[in-house]
């Protein structure tokens, strides 16, 4: 039996409905950490009550947080996989359903950026990047709304043929300027190399590794290790008013490009949205995190 | 761990002056919220006489809180849940609410620019900085919704009036007396680039040294 129209409204709704009321469990515990290192009473404090909002939002079935965001979707499909149907219109089907239907109601989120009205729908909502996966026999569906308080702060520049040092310059520059108001503890991605619209990808994506995993290519692995303890000494803190948690963590990803180098810089507050699940053609939805 | 200071809302003017940067609070009593932009410049229109007030805003808090609000099956309104936004954007609006009303204290998250810290200063008037993504938190705090005001706005835009209590603990983000943890660890984080850049030279090297 292929993957239908059905299968897919539902996978996609239900992942956006679970992403915004479980805090992932590496985020937890990365909160857990660092309220334990934290040598500011303010901070340690705040942490205390973040991750108490997130125990509340797990255990009453709550929003963690107003700002629902709008719906953002990175699918990969398996070439293993037959689908049937409109699955496309199924996503915004299903987003439609769900903002109808589900308990409590949420925000009107969605801006028309032309005439800053807000609603439950627009032109290209939800926003999807579509892949591919070579062999796999299910779609893989990660679901992240992306909402201002975070989502405001992301930047891109391109350099030629830059140096580590003007690349990890760049990141401290747009964590300057974030300053106190994404939310923190927040997630830092990065994207270097590829073209213009390929590196913010990337940047977004590398968002989405988990905490605690190291990154395969050596060269990344201690840029990550050094930034996040340079983005931690500038001291804004849990919620931007002190400490030592400014980011839990620093991912960063890269690919071939010509020497013109852009490099995208990506943040994700302290609750760090992120569903994941693979919907398998029997119409099971196995979830990840 | 000490006990959390309770305050009363509307702040007395003295209230507002005993506060420092820094300080951990719970609030209780009333308070006035709206997480739009649209609101805050009606709110400018109304200091300026050009609109009227739905309600009297005279030393009162106004919070960059975004709620749920919609009318309840037995009339009158619920606030299903709240949670503050981002206070910065609304930097250019906020000095002449600020004086027009004579706030004793405003709030949401990030903080308020420098032209708002002296508007503070000015008036007497405090930042108090709520947790982001504590939306279960806060909203249990929520007693009463008096009121609700230009519901023509998306349900987060409008002007809501909520008796809480316990609601918080918030963080004296901008004091009365000129202070601000925005403005310091700002200054604290451009002053310490130098430093951080040069430790970040010594590690990279040491990296390079390594493969």
């Amino acid at each position: 039996m292929p993957i239908t129209y059905e299968m897919m409204k539902r996978s996609t709704a239900q992942l956006y409905e679970w992403s915004l009321r479980k805090v992932p469990d590496d985020t937890l515990e990365a909160l857990r950490r660092a309220r334990e290192a934290e040598t500011n009473v303010v901070a340690q404090r705040t942490l205390g009550i973040l991750l108490r909002s997130a125990e509340m939002a797990e255990t009453q079935d709550r929003l963690v947080c107003s700002d629902s965001g709008v719906p953002t979707y990175t699918i990969a499909i398996g070439t293993g996989v037959r689908l049937e149907g409109d699955i496309r219109r199924a996503i915004v089907d299903g987003f439609e359903e769900l903002v109808a239907t589900t308990n409590p109601p949420l925000l009107k989120h969605v801006t028309n950026p032309l005439t800053n009205e807000r609603g439950y729908q627009g032109k290209d909502m939800p926003l999807v990047t579509w892949d591919i996966a070579d062999g796999a026999d299910h779609v893989d569906i990660i679901c992240q709304p992306k909402a201002l308080g975070s989502g405001r702060w992301a930047a891109l520049e391109i350099f030629t043929f830059p140096s580590l040092e003007q690349i990890e310059r760049y990141v401290m520059e747009c964590v300057l300027k974030a300053g106190s108001q994404h939310c923190p503890p927040v997630n830092i991605g990065v994207g270097i190399g590829g073209s213009f619209d390929h590196c913010a990808k990337m940047a977004a994506k590398a968002t989405l590794r988990p905490y605690g995993t190291v990154n395969p290519e050596p060269i990344l692995a201690a840029m990550e290790e050094r930034l996040l303890k340079a983005v931690n000494a500038t001291g804004f803190g849990p919620m931007g008013t002190g400490g030592d948690t400014t980011a839990l963590g620093v991912h960063i990803d890269y690919c071939a490009g010509h020497g013109f180098t852009p490099v995208a810089v990506a943040f994700n507050c302290w609750i760090n949205r992120r569903t994941r699940a693979k919907l398998y053609e029997d119409g099971r939805l196995e979830r990840i995190e | 761990m000490e006990e959390i200071r309770r305050v009363r809302m509307p702040l007395s003017r003295e209230d507002a002056l005993s506060l420092h940067a820094g300080d951990m609070v719970l609030l209780d009593g009333e308070l006035v919220i709206t997480a739009g932009l649209p609101t805050c410049q009606r709110l400018a229109e109304c200091v300026e006489g050009r609109r009227e007030l739905p309600r009297p805003l005279d030393g009162v808090g106004l919070f960059h809180l975004g709620s749920y609000s919609r009318e309840a099956p037995g009339g009158g309104f619920e606030v299903l849940y709240m949670n503050p936004t981002t206070s910065t954007r609304f930097n250019a609006l906020m000095p002449g609410l600020i004086r027009g009303f004579g706030l004793t204290a405003v709030g949401g998250k990030g903080g308020l620019d420098a032209a708002c810290v002296n508007a503070m200063r000015e008036v007497g008037c405090v930042y108090f900085s709520f947790v982001g993504g504590g939306a279960p938190l806060l909203s249990d705090a929520i007693r009463e919704v008096v009121s609700v005001h230009w519901n023509d706005l998306v349900s987060h835009y409008r002007l809501v009036t909520l008796r809480v209590e316990a609601l918080g603990p918030v963080t004296v983000g901008i004091d009365a007396h000129g202070n601000s943890l925005y403005g310091d660890l700002s200054q604290a984080a451009t002053d310490r680039m130098p430093a951080i850049m040069a430790e970040l030279g010594r590690e990279r090297d040491e990296a390079e040294h390594m493969r």
